[in-house]
C-alpha cells in the first residue's frame, strides 16, 4: 500500500537525537514494519541519552534545525543502568534554561521510546513534525547566525553592499 | 534619596583578620594567606598572597574587597602554591563557591584556613571604587544575601553586621523576564549577548569554571563558534549558565566583571532557582558530594517526557 | 586652520554626514553602555563619558571577515573581502587618548606587512577629537606623555569652550576637507576661553628608566608579586585603544564558511600554546609580563613608540584590580 505524499510549503528540519538500544531500535522496528512517517526527520545515533550533550541541541538549532528530538530507553530499561536518569535531569535543567532565553519549547520534544515501540516512535516523530510545520521555520538561530557584528550595526547602504559581496 | 549602609565595622575587621593572619604565618601553620590589599586608587582593593607575617599588616577589609579569592585556590591557578595549608579570606558568598568546590573534590577543607568575614555587602562595581556603600551602589547579590556571617570558619571577627532588609532584584528581575512571551525574551537576551566581546572575564573569575580546557576554546570539533558574533556570543553564555546549573555559588562575580554589562548573574539566578523548585537543591554551606545534575532520583519529574 | 563650531552646527554637521551617506561614528548609547558606534542621527551622540570600548575599533574591529569560502557542485568558490569597498567614515568625539592611539598602530599595521584591512580604513577615515573636561583616578595620559587636550592622531581637534560650542583646529588636509565642505557650519574664531581641561591625578613616569628595567629584568620576581592574581582574560587587551593582537580563525561547515580576523589577547592561556602542547607562558605571570613588556619596551624597541596612551580603561576594568599606572610608576621607581 502506498501513502501519496502529501505536498507542504514549508517541510522543517527535525533533528533527532536517539539511543542506540532502545529509541533507535524502536525506529527501526517502525521501518522494517513499513509504518509509514515523516521523512523530515534526521535520526542522530548515540550510545545512551546519558551522552547527548546539551550543547548538541544548540548546535542542531544553530545549524537550522527547526525541531529538536531527543529519545532514549523509558527509566529503568537504560543498558548502562541509570544514564537516561541524569539525561533526565539534565534535560529538565536545560530546557527550563533555553526557555528563559527565548526559544519556544514546542520545538524540543523528549521521549522514551523502547526498542518495542515502533508504532510510539512514528506517534512522536509525526505530531513532533506537524507541530513544527504549523510553526514555520525557527528564524530565531538563523538570523542569528547571519547576524555580523561590525562594531555595530550594518547600517549604511556600502557596508550591506559589501556585506552581500561576501 | 540614597541610604548609606553602616560598614563601621569593617575597620575592626580590617584589624582582626591582619592579626590572625600575621599568627598564622608567624606559627606556621599556613603557608600563604589569600586576602585584599588596597590599591593606588581611592578606595581600591586588590587580590594579594602573602607568604610573610609582616606582610599580613598589608590586608584590608573594605566595600571594595569586591572579590571571589576561591578562584585563586582551583587548578585553574598554578601560580598558588598548592603544598601545606593555605589561609584565605572569605565572605559568606565565597565561602559556598569554596564549599562547592569541597563538593567537587577540588580543595581538601583540611587543607584550608579559613578567615571570616562578618560582611555588609560590597559594592556593585568597582569601575569607581571610592564610592561609600548605600542602598543603590550595594551588589545585587549582597541584596539577597543570607550569610552575612559565615559559619564554619576557623577564625572570625566579632562584629556584627549591619544588614538592612533590601528589596531582591534578581527576583524581581526573573519574575519580569519570566512573563515576557518567549520572542521578547529572545530580543532581550539577543541584545545583551551581542554586546558580548568574548574577553572570557565571566569564565576566567569563575571559581567554577577551572576545566584545564574549556569547550569553548577547543576547535575540533568546534561546539562553540570563538569569534565574538551574536551565533557564537549567544551559544557561549547559555553553555556557560548550563554548565554552571546546580554548581553556581551565587557569588556573582561573572556580572562584576564583565566589561559590557551583561546580566550574566541573572541566568544563573533563573537556574539556581528552576534547580530548586526541580530538585530542592541550593548552594550553601554543607559540603554535598554530588550536586544536582549528578545525581538523580527515580522519581524525578518527568511530565515534559513523552 | 582655525575656527569656532557652535554645539548646534556640531549637531547640524554629524547630521549632514550622515545623510551624505557618510559612516559616522562616535559615542553613543548601546543598552547602558557608552561605546563608539555606527551613529542613525546626531541626537545620539554622547560627549560627557569615556567610551567603555576603545576608538580602535573603527580600524580594526572586534570581528572582522576577511575571506569567505562556498562550494557549488564540484567548485569551491572563493570570495576575497574588498577592503575597497569600505565605507568613507568620520569618526567623531574621539578622547586624546583614543585618538593618539591611532598612530601608534599605524607603525604595526604598516610594518613588513602592510594590512589592507587598517590602512584602507584609516585612508577613509576622518578623526574629530575632541578635549577632555573630566579625568578620574584612572585617567593617566599625562604620565605617557599626552594631555587632555593633546591633538595628536586628530585631523580636526575640538575643544569645548565656555558657554557653548567648540573651538576646532586643524591638523591634516583631511581635517581641513571636512571644514572646506562644510564651511557655513564653521564660524571664525571666538575669543571665549576654553572650558577647564581635565586633570589627571598621576604623576608624570619617567618612561625611560621604565624601559632600562624593563631592558635587564625579563627573569624578575616582581613579574610574580604583580601578576599572580591575574586570573587570565582577555578585558585588559580588548578595550585597550592599541593592543593589537589578532587571531585568524575559519568558521563553517563543508559547504560554506568564512575566514575571520578576531582580536585576540597576550593573557589568555591559549595565546601562546602550542600544538604540541607545550606553552612557553605557561604561568598567568609571564603572560602578564609580556603585557608590560610590550607596550613599554617591545613596541619602544622596534617603532621607537610605547603601546599605552594613559586611557585607564585597563585599570578600570580590570576584575582584579591590577593597575597598570602603578605598576609602571612603581617600575619606573626602582
Amino acid at each position: 500500500m502506498h501513502v501519496e505524499k502529501q505536498k507542504h510549503d514549508f517541510e522543517p528540519k527535525i533533528i533527532a537525537f536517539v539511543c542506540t538500544w532502545c529509541t533507535y531500535a524502536g525506529a527501526d522496528l517502525a521501518g522494517t514494519s513499513r509504518m509509514q512517517y515523516p521523512a523530515n526527520v534526521r535520526v542522530l545515533k548515540f550510545p545512551c541519552t546519558g551522552r547527548i550533550d546539551p550543547v548538541f541541541i544548540l548546535k542542531a538549532f544553530q545549524q537550522g534545525a527547526d525541531g529538536v528530538l531527543v529519545s532514549g530507553c523509558h527509566p529503568g530499561d537504560c543498558h548502562y543502568i541509570a544514564g537516561n536518569f541524569h539525561a533526565r535531569r539534565r534535560f529538565a535543567a536545560f530546557r527550563k534554561l533555553l526557555e528563559f532565553v527565548g526559544v519556544d519549547l514546542n520545538r524540543l520534544q523528549f521521549s522514551w521510546v523502547s526498542a518495542a515501540e515502533g508504532g510510539k516512535w512514528v506517534e512522536v516523530v509525526t505530531e513532533l513534525t506537524e507541530r513544527v510545520r504549523d510553526m514555520g521555520p525557527m528564524q530565531e538561530f538563523k538570523e542569528l547566525a547571519m547576524e555580523e557584528q561590525w562594531s555595530g550595526a550594518i547600517n549604511t547602504p556600502e557596508l550591506q553592499e559589501a556585506y552581500n559581496q561576501i | 534619596m540614597t541610604h548609606a549602609i553602616d560598614t563601621s565595622i569593617y575597620s575592626a575587621v580590617t584589624d582582626a583578620i591582619r592579626g590572625e593572619a600575621q599568627r598564622i604565618l608567624s606559627e606556621g601553620q599556613v603557608s600563604a594567606v589569600v586576602g585584599y590589599a588596597a590599591a593606588r586608587r581611592k578606595g581600591s582593593a586588590q587580590p594579594i598572597v602573602i607568604n610573610q607575617a609582616d606582610d599580613a599588616a598589608k590586608l584590608i577589609f573594605t566595600p571594595a574587597c569586591v572579590n571571589n579569592l576561591a578562584v585563586y585556590l582551583t587548578k585553574a591557578k598554578k601560580e598558588i602554591p598548592k603544598t601545606g595549608k593555605i589561609g584565605i579570606v572569605v565572605k559568606g558568598c565565597d565561602l559556598k563557591a569554596l564549599v562547592g568546590l569541597m563538593g567537587e573534590s577540588q580543595l581538601k577543607r583540611e587543607n584550608l584556613y579559613l578567615i571570616g568575614i562578618p560582611c555588609a555587602g560590597v559594592l556593585a562595581s568597582t569601575i569607581q571604587p571610592d564610592k561609600e556603600l548605600t542602598h543603590d551602589s550595594i551588589a545585587s547579590k549582597c541584596r539577597e544575601c543570607d550569610v552575612h556571617l559565615p559559619t564554619g570558619c576557623d577564625f572570625l571577627p566579632s562584629q556584627q553586621p549591619g544588614t538592612p532588609e533590601l528589596e531582591k532584584r534578581y527576583a524581581a528581575e526573573i519574575a519580569r523576564l519570566e512573563t515576557m512571551t518567549p520572542a521578547e525574551r529572545w530580543k532581550y537576551w539577543k541584545e545583551q549577548f551581542s554586546k558580548c566581546i568574548k574577553c572570557y572575564a565571566c569564565r576566567q573569575v569563575c571559581p567554577f569554571c577551572f576545566c584545564e580546557q574549556c569547550l569553548c576554546d577547543r576547535n575540533k570539533p568546534q561546539m562553540v563558534e570563538t569569534t565574538p558574533r551574536p551565533a557564537g556570543n549567544f551559544a557561549w553564555h547559555v553553555v556557560r549558565a548550563m554548565h554552571l546549573a546546580g554548581r553556581c555559588a551565587g557569588c556573582a562575580e561573572c556580572e562584576r566583571v564583565c566589561p559590557m554589562d551583561i546580566p550574566l548573574n541573572l541566568l544563573n539566578r533563573k537556574m539556581a532557582k528552576e534547580l530548586k523548585e526541580l530538585f530542592e537543591h541550593e548552594a550553601g554551606l554543607e559540603v554535598n558530594e554530588k550536586g544536582p545534575l549528578a545525581s538523580f532520583s527515580e522519581k524525578d519529574d518527568q511530565s515534559f517526557i513523552k | 586652520m582655525q575656527k569656532y563650531l557652535s554645539q548646534q552646527n556640531f549637531t547640524t554637521l554629524l547630521d549632514k554626514l550622515i545623510t551624505e551617506g557618510k559612516r559616522v561614528v562616535a559615542p553613543r548609547l548601546n543598552s547602558g553602555t557608552v561605546l563608539y558606534e555606527p551613529l542613525q542621527s546626531a541626537a545620539e551622540t554622547v560627549t560627557d563619558q569615556l567610551p567603555r570600548r576603545s576608538g580602535k575599533e573603527a580600524f580594526f574591529p572586534l570581528c572582522e571577515d576577511i575571506m569567505s569560502y562556498r562550494k557549488e557542485g564540484q567548485q569551491v568558490l572563493l570570495n576575497d573581502i574588498d577592503p575597497a569597498r569600505f565605507p568613507e567614515t568620520v569618526l567623531v568625539g574621539v578622547r586624546p587618548c583614543d585618538a593618539a592611539a591611532v598612530p601608534v598602530l599605524d607603525a604595526v599595521f604598516s610594518w613588513d606587512y602592510k594590512d589592507e584591512f587598517f590602512l584602507e580604513r584609516r585612508r577613509k577615515t576622518t578623526i574629530v577629537g575632541l578635549a577632555c573636561t573630566t579625568a578620574d583616578d584612572a585617567c593617566f595620559c599625562t604620565a605617557v606623555g599626552l594631555a587632555p587636550d593633546n591633538p595628536k592622531g586628530a585631523d580636526l581637534f575640538l575643544t569645548p569652550l565656555e558657554g557653548g560650542g567648540y573651538a576646532c583646529e586643524t591638523y591634516s588636509e583631511k581635517g581641513e576637507q571636512l571644514i572646506q565642505a562644510h564651511r557655513q557650519l564653521f564660524d571664525e574664531p571666538r575669543n571665549s576661553t576654553a572650558l577647564p581641561l581635565a586633570q589627571p591625578q598621576t604623576e608624570t613616569v619617567d618612561l625611560k628608566k621604565v624601559k632600562a628595567w624593563l631592558d635587564e629584568h625579563f627573569e624578575d620576581p616582581a613579574w610574580d608579586s604583580i601578576a599572580t592574581r591575574c586570573v587570565g582574560c582577555g578585558a585588559c587587551a580588548f578595550v585597550c585603544p592599541v593592543c593589537h593582537c589578532f587571531d585568524i580563525v575559519d568558521e563553517g561547515t563543508e559547504k560554506s564558511g568564512k575566514r575571520r580576523k578576531n582580536w585576540d589577547a597576550c593573557g589568555f592561556w591559549k595565546f601562546t600554546h602550542h600544538a604540541s602542547g607545550h606553552n612557553p607562558r605557561d604561568q598567568q605571570p609571564k603572560r602578564y609580563r609580556n603585557r608590560i613588556m610590550h607596550k613599554f619596551k617591545y613596541y619602544d624597541d622596534k617603532f621607537g613608540q610605547i603601546l599605552c596612551t594613559g586611557c585607564g580603561r585597563c585599570i578600570r576594568l580590570c576584575p582584579v584590580g591590577i593597575d597598570i599606572a602603578s605598576i609602571v610608576e612603581e617600575i619606573s621607581k626602582k
